[in-house]
């Protein structure tokens, strides 16, 4: 009887599992352990990579493959015997075959040849890593730093990567488990005051690339995500003092930045600004010369520099003109802890200032501890209220229209932090005094002076 | 002789190609003009049978809020036809010129599902989403007229989905997201209702 079995993909967690990397697929395959070695089902293995058929008689095991536009192969292979057939030639296995359940098993350490022999087709397996890649696929990677005020490490991808990123003090480290990221490096060493290394290891199915320094760091998305950006976390600024800080001069300010000191290992107040939109995607197009992307980050130039003449840090998680996916954004300023989140929109409809808070559905959040992905704002809702009334208050005095409303709006639903969006439109009939100097400096100014008078009430960050 | 006769044959077979290719090019230009005349023309509901009082949600970009009005509509029998008449009520109100809220030319609603006794699918064209405002407020304002409108109407309709062409989409015009369900409590929270 041939027995057409389903797809096994989804695993229980506490189960090892191999990661494979096809030009087609990525997939988890679970292991067993058997004769005190692991295990991989071979119909768990090639199912995502074609049409499989097994047969089993418990004794018996034969299985037919047939990869998209080729021809159908066969493996054959006996219970408790180490030798088999694939395509009618001869294997020989490390160890004995097992069936489980008419389910066929070959021992792990055999599937390079196992594969190589029945797809015709490069493999590259890191047992230890339990990593599989079929064919000419993988992803490397460069890195260059850039010594500074604040040092960048340059981390750039062929293509797009969407990694975990984790931070504690001295580190910050991308996982990448879908992503076939190959080794580039395994350590390096720099003699930078800020960065100083980077450690690229396979360990449980999945890639990491450790970046070490001596300051907290963060991470920025760059060129449509295929670079990210490592950069010292923002330090406070010094107390501030009656002389005024200069007028920011956009695009670059940030980058002219005066040499920061080292970001302290105790709680902090860090701002992060996201100009929302970038790169090919524009956002409206408030006039046909003058899109979103620009406004907004001409925008959060002035309010950064209104918040550091209130003694306020503040980053910007996009400081040029690059194209970041909502994800990304999410995932670099949940990493960045800030305790405080802005994002700016523009518009050519209605007047005036629309100040935003999220709104999650929180009839099914309970706790504080566990916070799904599209609730992750839920639990610091009180917060971003009293931020965005805050600003509106300011908006108010400074006799610019405004709203506050709540909306589902993405990445803010995503925000592990206090959040808010605030939304310019033009003051008056005329849409470009949206880009307007005298505009937008009222509303940055705003912006700071309400953040900073409810800034007790938000708790500091420990980086 | 024979040969200039051949020339003379091939050159008039030249042009005769060249015509029908040109006239081909043409009827293909008539039926795309037609097409997108068809998109642009406003959506005007049924204007037949006997009316029914409806309330729509009209939003208002000016005041960034939503205000309810009143107005005569013919209405199927059929519950999801009755609503797709509704929502084609209120983007007509979208599609005058004097709006404070326009949405698009060419905006309409190809269809409504409900699913179970709670949840719309509104189902839009592509003119909707492509030709909509792109903003913050303005994207949000236009789903909760929708969530509003259908609420008022259905009271038994609490979650609504947009889809575009049948598809869903990440956001209505880049930043209203179009992923989620809407749920008429919510919008309570989102927009304010002047009287």
């Amino acid at each position: 009887m041939w027995l057409r079995y389903p797809p096994v993909l989804a695993q229980s967690p506490e189960r090892s599992q191999l990661s494979v990397y096809s030009p087609h697929a990525f997939y988890s395959v679970p292991l067993i352990n058997a004769n005190g070695q692991s295990y991989i089902g071979l119909v768990e293995l090639l199912e995502p990579l074609g049409s499989v058929n097994a047969e089993s008689d418990g004794k018996k095991y034969k299985l037919r493959f047939v990869a998209p536009g080729a021809r159908e192969l066969e493996l054959q292979f006996h219970n408790g015997k180490d030798k088999g057939k694939v395509k009618g030639d001869n294997l020989k296995l490390p160890a004995n075959f097992v069936i489980q359940d008419g389910r066929g098993y070959v021992p792990l350490a055999s599937i390079s040849e196992v594969l190589a022999r029945a797809l015709s087709t490069q493999i590259r397996f890191n047992p230890a890593a339990r990593r599989l890649f079929i064919g000419d696929i993988g992803q490397r990677f460069t890195l260059e730093l850039r010594p500074g005020a604040p040092s960048k490490l340059f981390i750039s991808f062929d293509s797009p990567v969407n990694p975990t990123i984790a931070t504690e003090p001295g580190h910050i480290r991308f996982t990448f488990r879908r992503e076939p990221v190959l080794p580039a490096i395994d350590h390096t060493a720099y003699t930078d005051s800020q960065i100083t290394g980077a450690n690229f290891s396979e360990h449980d199915g999945v890639a990491e690339l450790d970046v070490t320094g001596n300051v907290a760091l963060m991470a920025n998305y760059a060129d449509g995500g295929k670079t990210i950006v490592v950069t010292a976390a923002p330090a406070p600024p010094p107390p501030p003092v009656a002389q005024q800080a200069p007028p920011p001069s956009p695009p670059t300010p940030q980058e002219k930045a005066p040499s920061q000191p080292q970001a302290p290992a105790g709680p902090r107040f860090l701002v992060l600004i996201d100009p929302a939109h970038g790169g090919s995607e524009i956002g409206a197009a408030i006039s046909p010369t003058l899109p979103e992307k620009d406004v907004v980050l001409a925008l959060a130039h002035r309010v950064q520099h209104e918040l550091a003449n209130r003694g306020i840090s503040a980053g910007l998680l996009r400081n040029s003109d690059t194209s970041i996916s909502l994800d990304q954004r999410a995932i670099s300023a949940n990493a960045a802890r800030p305790a405080l989140y802005v994002a700016l929109h523009a518009t050519s409809s209605g007047r005036g200032v629309h100040v935003f808070t999220s709104l999650v559905d929180q009839e099914s959040y309970t706790s504080r501890d566990f916070l799904p992905w599209n609730q992750a704002q839920a639990a610091f809702l009180e917060s971003s209220s009293a931020v965005a009334g805050s600003v509106a208050a300011e908006l108010e005095t400074r006799k610019l229209p405004n709203s506050i409303v709540a909306a589902p709006l993405r990445p803010m639903n995503n925000i592990a932090a206090p959040a808010i969006a605030v939304e310019i439109a033009p003051p008056g009939d005329d849409i470009a005094d949206i880009s307007g100097s005298a505009y937008q400096d009222q509303v940055a100014q705003s912006i700071a002076a309400g953040i900073a008078a409810v800034r007790g009430k938000i708790p500091e960050v420990r980086p | 002789m024979t040969r200039r006769i051949i020339a003379m044959f091939a050159a008039l077979l030249l042009i005769a190609a060249g015509l029908g290719l040109y006239a081909f090019h043409l009827r293909n230009r008539v039926a795309l003009e037609e097409q997108r005349l068809a998109q642009q023309a406003q959506v005007v509901p049924p204007a037949s049978g006997p009316t029914t009082l409806v309330t729509l949600y009209v939003a208002s970009d000016s005041e960034g809020s939503l205000r309810r009005t009143q107005e005569n509509v013919a209405l199927p029998q059929e519950r999801s036809e009755r609503a797709r008449a509704i929502l084609r009520a209120l983007l007509s109100k979208y599609s005058q010129r004097s709006s404070g809220h326009p949405v698009g030319a060419g905006a309409d609603v190809r269809d409504v599902f409900l699913l179970g006794s709670d949840t719309a699918v509104v189902d839009t064209n592509a003119g909707f989403a492509d030709s909509h405002p792109s903003g913050v407020l303005v994207e949000e304002l236009t789903i909760a007229s929708i969530v509003n409108t259908l609420n008022a109407n259905d009271p038994q309709i609490t979650r609504v989905k947009i889809l575009v062409d049948g598809k869903e989409r990440d956001t209505l015009a880049g930043h209203a997201d179009l992923r989620r369900f809407y749920r008429s409590s919510g919008i309570g929270q989102v927009m304010k209702e002047t009287p």
